[in-house]
């Protein structure tokens, strides 16, 4: 909880994100986009459909270029081969091969991390996420859900710079949502990782982030910021929670 | 929000027990009855057996393919003589592994040189670009035809049937592993990209086990393929193995003779496709499904 109880504003800037634009051929897509996140901070953005969400997200992970503008890691430029940039995918994408123990590795290997550091720390991310159990199954004989917790615990166990969460459980039932949306908050409340969570659902970014950025319709640019400052666990009932949902709801409604 | 806890204490102990209770309810006893035993799959598999045999004896007996249909049991007893007696200096032994040994050389050569071919193609442009013209003159031909000039350039011996062989199953092996290859799901390499990984990384991570399972539909393609090839090669000309053994019924008219030859090669082209399977499931264990537990 202590990083969650310090302001955001307080804690150092991890990522700085400035000017970013992306256009393909003449349609602009993301317009001069800058925002700033704070060391171990939990942020969500939401948008309407269609607004440029995922192209946003490629271009904050490196996997397309951009227009202009650039991504800052601690002052540096973003390189995958130098951060540690973690992207959690809306399709699970666990490599059918590999146990899920060797999945939670996956990202450690690729870092060439040393072998006993990948397995100390993939014994914890095991037992964090309760995947102790069937660490020797393929995720084929697994559940949906668990298959979803694999990638997440393979993303927080690289111990990222930025962790990147494209709607992650956009696919799964109310339940099993609700359920993983509070072990995340467990997870980064331990490991203090640096989190920018998008999705479309506005309850989901309300309960989850210490901030909400909503951005507007193509040409995509940043059109509010909403704070969320409520003590976890949250309450969807209540009413400063609701209040907040409205408000969030209203700035997407308004274009 | 007592009911959300209530629904999130449920999940664990649920996630767990999923495989458990289909399994379970696949291995619930029920009492026997005579409906049951009817709708019985392995009685119903019997019963079609026995009425297909039924049918050829009595069509044998009958006369009705003019005396050129034998009937089952006269096969069973042509077995056991092709066991005991030689023909063309082997017994039946010998003329069976004639010609596995034929698939065996043929097949491992040419999946020894188009999977790495495919692989290569679907990886490299430039590879793709100078073979692919070429690969795709000879695709469609059918390996038959390679026979009368296989018997050309290489006689009537050994190299020629191997060569068939070589021919008809190279092209299902290329063409799958470069299937296999290309139809991976790109966000498989987009995880690798984000950890900032080589294209190293990519082809030995992703790339390859990914191809894996199609790589092996196609060995099993290319075997079917390669008992064709080697039964059309031996019909044409050969002193040994099983398609010598159907001509040789036929110069008799000894049908028993050809109708045992062909069910021998179902035997073992089956027994052949067996080891295939088997081998995929050695090499790719993650294809389990949930009955293996």
């Amino acid at each position: 909880m202590d990083s969650a109880a310090i302001n955001p504003e307080d804690r150092p800037t991890k990522i700085d994100v400035k000017s970013l634009t992306k256009r393909f051929g003449d349609l602009l897509v993301l317009n001069d986009i800058s925002f700033n996140v704070a060391q171990g901070e939990f942020l969500a953005i939401v948008g309407p459909t269609g607004c440029g969400k995922t192209t946003f997200l490629n271009c904050l992970s490196k996997l397309m270029p951009t227009s202009a503008g650039d991504i800052f890691v601690d002052g540096e430029v973003a390189d995958p081969k130098k951060h540690n940039i973690s992207f959690v995918f809306q399709e699970p994408t666990c490599l059918p091969w590999r146990t899920v123990r060797r999945n939670v590795a996956y990202g450690m290997e690729i870092k060439r991390y040393p072998k006993e550091k990948i397995n100390q720390r993939v014994d914890y991310m095991l037992d964090l996420v309760g995947l102790t159990d069937t660490q020797d199954l393929y995720p084929n004989q697994v559940s949906a859900s668990m298959v979803q917790r694999i990638t997440v615990a393979r993303a927080f166990a690289m111990d990222p710079d930025l962790l990147l969460m494209d709607e992650p459980y956009g696919q799964l039932d109310i339940k099993l949502r609700y359920y993983l949306e509070d072990e995340l908050i467990k997870l980064w409340q331990t490991l203090k990782s640096t989190v920018i969570f998008v999705t479309h659902n506005i309850e989901e970014a309300v309960y989850v982030a210490e901030r909400v950025l909503v951005l507007s319709n193509k040409p995509t640019k940043i059109k509010a910021e909403v704070k969320v400052d409520l003590p976890r666990p949250r309450k969807l009932i209540d009413p400063e929670f609701v209040a907040l949902r409205k408000q969030v709801t209203d700035l997407i409604q308004w274009w | 929000m007592a009911e959300k806890v209530e629904a999130i204490q449920g999940l664990k102990s649920q996630d767990r027990s999923i495989a458990d209770e289909v399994q379970q309810a696949v291995r619930e006893k029920k009492p026997l009855t005579i409906r049951r035993i009817i709708t019985n799959e392995y009685f119903l598999n019997i019963v079609s057996m026995i009425a297909f045999l039924l049918v050829w004896h009595y069509a044998a007996a009958s006369g009705a393919f003019s005396g050129a249909l034998c009937t089952p049991w006269q096969v069973v007893e042509q077995f056991r003589n092709l066991m005991t007696d030689t023909l063309a200096g082997l017994t039946i032994w010998g003329h069976i592994w004639a010609s596995t040994q034929r698939i065996f050389i043929g097949f491992v050569l040419a999946s020894l040189v188009a999977i790495p071919l495919g692989l290569f193609m679907a990886l490299n442009p430039y590879v793709d670009a100078i073979v692919k013209p070429v690969f795709d003159i000879f695709k469609p031909m059918p390996p038959i035809a390679w026979i009368s000039i296989a018997i050309l350039w290489f006689g009537i011996g050994e190299p020629s049937k191997i060569f068939i062989i070589v021919i008809g199953t190279f092209v299902p092996c290329l063409l799958n592993a470069y299937n296999g290859i290309r139809l991976i799901d790109p966000e498989m390499y987009d995880v690798i990209k984000v950890l900032g990984g080589r294209r190293r990384n990519e082809i030995i991570q992703v790339s390859f086990p990914a191809s894996f399972p199609a790589i092996f539909a196609g060995l099993q393609i290319s075997l079917s393929s390669a008992w064709t090839c080697v039964l059309a090669a031996e019909l044409v000309a050969s002193r040994s193995g099983l398609g010598f053994i159907i001509v040789q019924g036929m110069k008799i008219s000894d049908t028993s003779m050809v109708i045992g030859g062909m069910i021998i090669i179902a035997i073992v082209a089956w027994l052949t496709s067996l080891l295939v399977m088997g081998l995929e499931k050695l090499l790719c264990p993650w294809k389990r499904g949930i009955g293996d537990l």
